[in-house]
């Protein structure tokens, strides 16, 4: 069973590409129908415990396997349901691409690779997968050339390094222990010296560190995620980033253990308070950055990388209830970024411009996106009642609890920073006047927006119901060596300080029923056009009566000086240092037989000097 | 118990609307006085909200609409939420940390509304109330963070318990920095002069309200009440011990405690707020870099340090 979950995505990958030379529409739903089935048979592995299968036995004497626990099972649900999503989602946006069937072939690569990531049983299966999903991943960024094509080798750069961490790391381990079984390696781990694990996490660090984006590591992902086809941004987004969350998840508990995790270090300078910090640092900064974005797709991509944030928090944070929050956190960044990427991706084919000082006025043309879009926001501010809130609550209690408030601050301030982006992106592209040049946008295709509404609706059921997705993080914190958490279907039970939505949702029903109902009772409204007002006394003036850009001028001016990407100028300069090295070395090159001759002269009267014992220095 | 609760439900709402209407009366009235006029009638508020209600007023739509419901129902949930006095029908799911995020409802149902309404002067408004939250947030949250480390808990109720056994927190080492913050932002968190740049009447026709008119800016004025009552209600919840007396003194049980414990709530709700009032009637408008840099200059550093002071302690 669990071989023919990759069977199905690597083989029908190959199928969709040679259907789709066929025929276009045939290759859709032929895709549809695949990863339909996959999700089909991903859902029913649902693993009572751990269940292992060898598919290739052998291999350099170790056997290739896969296995399947609650947490890679949590993780293969969300890249198949995504991956469905994703596909319908896809259906309008690349219609008529010429090289559509490419984009077909690449994007079911990468899901199918990030599936053989979650499901592997051992490192080296890991690697191959994760080198599939990259590589995909690298030319899917890259599909729209121009731009995307400078974005597309930044990633694969800072990939390649990633992947250079982990194959070194790979080695090490099965150089000491001589098997790279997860489950194996689990066992030989609990043995070894601190050194030698802190330089394994290390390793391991750098490359899912690269992957999920946390700073220093985080310059290829603005860019990646602005350049690369809407659909594939939510992919990159919502579940592909998110292996870097699960590789750690997977090494510092399920191999190493919450207890050698935990204890590497002592204090503040232990390893996991120092990558807590990294990852408050994550939050905050990012979150500003974003605020000064003023296109639509990369203030997403800031976001992306200070939500990620909050999820390495939870994970490195390390109690129960972080370790449960910053997994749900994955989960529900997973639902509202896809949504705002395929709402940014609609707006941008409609519009054919994602600037953020060009847009508005929209809701009144696109009523739909409008509000998928608001219930995507409320999610990733985390408003009470959204799937968000839940999360970040889980995270905010143990920070403040459990004696971090400085982390708790980062945490909290950052999403003030998210609350003014997300306005600033709904504003600019919804509200204020609609410019003379959109009057005519037509709604969406039923296949743009069916795949949004179904997250907009699952981001406020989850938001409600917490309950329902909390009970599966608790059996996976379970299997990391936690105790397991007191879920009710309305949150959680009174042992970690109740929260209970149920409360919430009540009294907001029966607040907004009756200021309804009191404000329907007032005198009658009619509606009028923008220009039929009061406009504070003022004539409206031609086309220009808005305000979208430089929308927090002052703050930004108070701002941006602080807010430099250093780290990105800090990479330009290390490359621009590399090239100077690499073109000192090529003068030594003159192609002109003499200098080599002078430089073999020249060597061989320092050996000599050397031998003959005499000492320089 | 249950009949506190029911009583909580439905006069909580009651008491923060008539309070922070009143308080709006008053406000208006101690500014006159500063500047030697003679001021309108105390309850002008309440009359000028029930001819309002009757009166025919544009609107722009249903994001219009339901924008300005969503946040004033925001606020009401909110105070159900918050302690007044013994009266607390939501209190213990979630304590403070749904209260920080119940708070920024309000503002963004009315940036929702107001984002319909399409009037640039609506945006910068938005635009100018956000940058601001953002200033005082930074304080606001190390203060929270602060009391909440001190009493160990999330919630509201046991900080205000707490407070009623050991005395005020204002009072008390060294929850006395963080308190002394939120006195520094508190004219902030209330949008009153200097800090009153989201609605600046004269220079950008009070911003997100500029298009409300009739019933619209009846209840946009109700919320504006209450998110004054609640700026200050949550100051006197974590600093002036709520309720409670100072020193040994203590309120008799029953429903005359309720309810004196009611009074003596509002008591100090009115005499912090009056403060802010005089704050407001002496200064002038800042502008909003001016504002933001206060904000996270002596107040987020004080406030940084009594959060710091509270976690070495």
């Amino acid at each position: 069973m669990l071989e023919a979950v990759l069977i199905v995505a690597f083989g029908g990958a190959l199928l969709t590409y040679l259907v789709g030379r066929w025929s276009a529409k045939g290759r859709d739903y032929f895709a549809l129908a695949l990863w339909v089935v996959i999700l089909g048979m991903t859902s029913y592995l649902h693993p009572g415990k751990p269940r292992v299968s060898t598919f290739y036995p052998g291999f350099l004497g170790n056997d290739l396997q896969l296995r399947v626990t609650s947490l890679s099972w949590l993780f293969a649900i969300i890249v198949a349901s995504i991956s469905v999503l994703v596909i319908i989602y896809s259906f309008r946006y690349i219609k008529g691409h010429e090289k559509s069937n490419l984009y077909y072939l690449l994007l079911l690569l990468v899901n199918g690779g990030m599936l053989g990531v979650t499901l592997s049983g051992d490192f080296l299966s890991f690697y191959v997968f994760w080198e599939i999903a990259s590589w995909s991943t690298f030319l899917l960024i890259s599909f729209n050339q121009g731009r995307a094509l400078a974005a597309g080798l930044r990633y694969v750069v800072m990939s390649v390094i990633g992947s250079g961490a982990m194959l070194f790391g790979m080695l090490s381990l099965y150089s000491s222990f001589g098997t790279l079984d997860l489950a194996d390696l689990s066992e030989h781990l609990a043995g070894a010296g601190g050194e030698y694990v802190l330089f394994i996490f290390l390793l391991f660090l750098v490359s899912f560190g690269i992957k999920n984006a946390i700073i220093p590591f985080h310059t290829w992902l603005p860019p990646a995620h602005s350049e690369a086809p809407a659909p594939f941004s939510a992919v990159l987004s919502g579940v592909l980033i998110k292996m870097g969350t699960y590789g750690m998840l997977l090494i510092f508990y399920l191999v190493a253990g919450a207890k050698i995790f935990l204890g590497l270090g002592t204090g503040i300078w232990s390893f996991h308070s120092i990558l807590s910090g990294l990852a408050a640092v994550t939050i905050v900064l990012p979150s500003f950055v974003a605020i000064l974005q003023n296109d639509a797709k990369r203030m997403l991509a800031w976001s992306t990388v200070g939500q990620a944030g909050y999820i390495v928090l939870g994970i490195s944070f390390g109690t129960r209830l972080a370790v449960a929050g910053g997994i749900f956190h994955f989960l529900n960044h997973a639902l509202f970024k896809s949504l705002l990427f395929m709402s940014i991706g609609a707006v941008e084919r409609k519009t054919s411009t994602r600037d953020l000082n060009d847009l508005g006025g929209l809701v009144k043309r696109t009523p739909v996106l409008f509000i998928a879009t608001l219930v995507g926001v409320a999610g990733l501010i985390g408003v009470p009642l959204t799937n968000g809130f839940f999360s970040k609550w889980m995270i905010y209690k143990t920070l403040i609890l459990d004696g971090n408030p400085l982390l708790a601050f980062a945490a909290l301030i950052g999403t003030w920073g998210t609350i003014l982006y997300s306005y600033k992106l709904i504003h600019n592209v919804f509200f204020g006047q609609l410019p003379e040049k959109y009057r005519k946008v037509t709604r969406s295709s039923f296949s743009t927006y069916a795949p949004m509404v179904i997250l907009a609706v699952a981001i406020i059921f989850f938001g409600i119901f917490p309950g329902f997705v909390l009970g599966e993080v608790s059996h996976v914190t379970t299997t990391l060596g936690f105790p397991p958490l007191d879920v009710e279907l309305w949150g959680l039970s009174s042992d970690t300080g109740m929260v209970n939505t149920l409360n919430l949702l009540a009294a907001f029903v029966i607040v907004a029923a009756v200021v309804w109902f009191v404000f329907k009772s007032g005198a009658e409204s009619p509606k009028v056009a923008q220009d039929d007002s009061y406009t504070a006394g003022a004539p409206v003036p031609e086309g220009k009566f808005t305000y979208t850009a430089d929308f927090y001028g002052p703050l930004e001016r108070v701002i941006s000086p602080y807010l430099k990407d250093r780290i990105d100028i800090f990479y330009g300069g290390l490359i621009d240092f590399t090239e100077f090295l690499s073109d000192t070395v090529r003068r030594m090159y003159t192609g002109y037989v003499g200098t080599y001759v002078a430089y073999i002269l020249a060597l061989l009267a320092v050996v000599l000097l050397v031998q003959l014992g005499w000492s320089p220095w | 118990m249950v009949a506190m609760k029911v009583a909580g439900l439905v006069f909580s709402p009651i008491i923060a609307v008539l309070t922070g209407l009143l308080l709006t009366g008053a406000s208006r009235k101690m500014v006159a006085r500063v500047e030697w006029r003679y001021g309108p009638p105390l309850l002008q508020p309440f009359i000028d909200m029930v001819k309002l209600f009757f009166q025919r007023a544009p609107s722009h739509g249903e994001v219009f609409d339901y924008g300005l419901v969503i946040s004033l129902s925001g606020s009401i949930v909110l105070l159900l939420f918050l302690p007044i006095g013994h009266l607390c029908p939501l209190g213990g799911g979630g304590g403070l940390l749904v209260i920080i995020y119940l708070m920024l409802i309000p503002p963004l149902g009315i940036a929702t509304s107001g984002g319909e309404g399409a009037n640039p002067y609506i945006s910068i408004g938005v635009s100018r109330k956000l940058m601001l939250g953002l200033g005082y947030e930074v304080t606001l949250i190390l203060v929270l963070l602060s009391v909440m480390s001190e009493y160990n808990t999330i919630s509201i109720l046991k900080v205000v318990q707490a407070q009623s056994e050991s005395g005020w927190s204002l009072f008390s080492w060294p929850l006395v920095i963080p308190g002394i913050a939120y006195l520094l932002i508190m004219p902030a968190i209330l949008g009153v002069k200097p800090f009153d740049v989201a609605s600046a009447p004269q220079e950008i026709s009070s911003g997100s309200h500029a298009e409300y008119g009739g019933k619209y800016l009846a209840f946009v004025t109700v919320g504006g009440g209450l998110s004054e009552f609640i700026g200050v209600a949550l100051f006197v919840n974590l600093f002036l011990g709520g309720p409670s007396l100072p020193g040994a003194f203590t309120l008799p049980a029953g429903a005359l405690g309720v309810f004196l414990g009611v009074i003596l709530f509002l008591v100090k709700v009115a005499f912090v707020f009056s403060l802010n009032v005089m704050v407001s009637a002496l200064f002038p408008r800042l502008r909003v870099e001016g504002a933001v840099k206060y904000l996270w200059g002596w107040p987020a550093l004080i406030g940084l340090i009594g959060t710091i002071v509270v976690w070495a302690l």
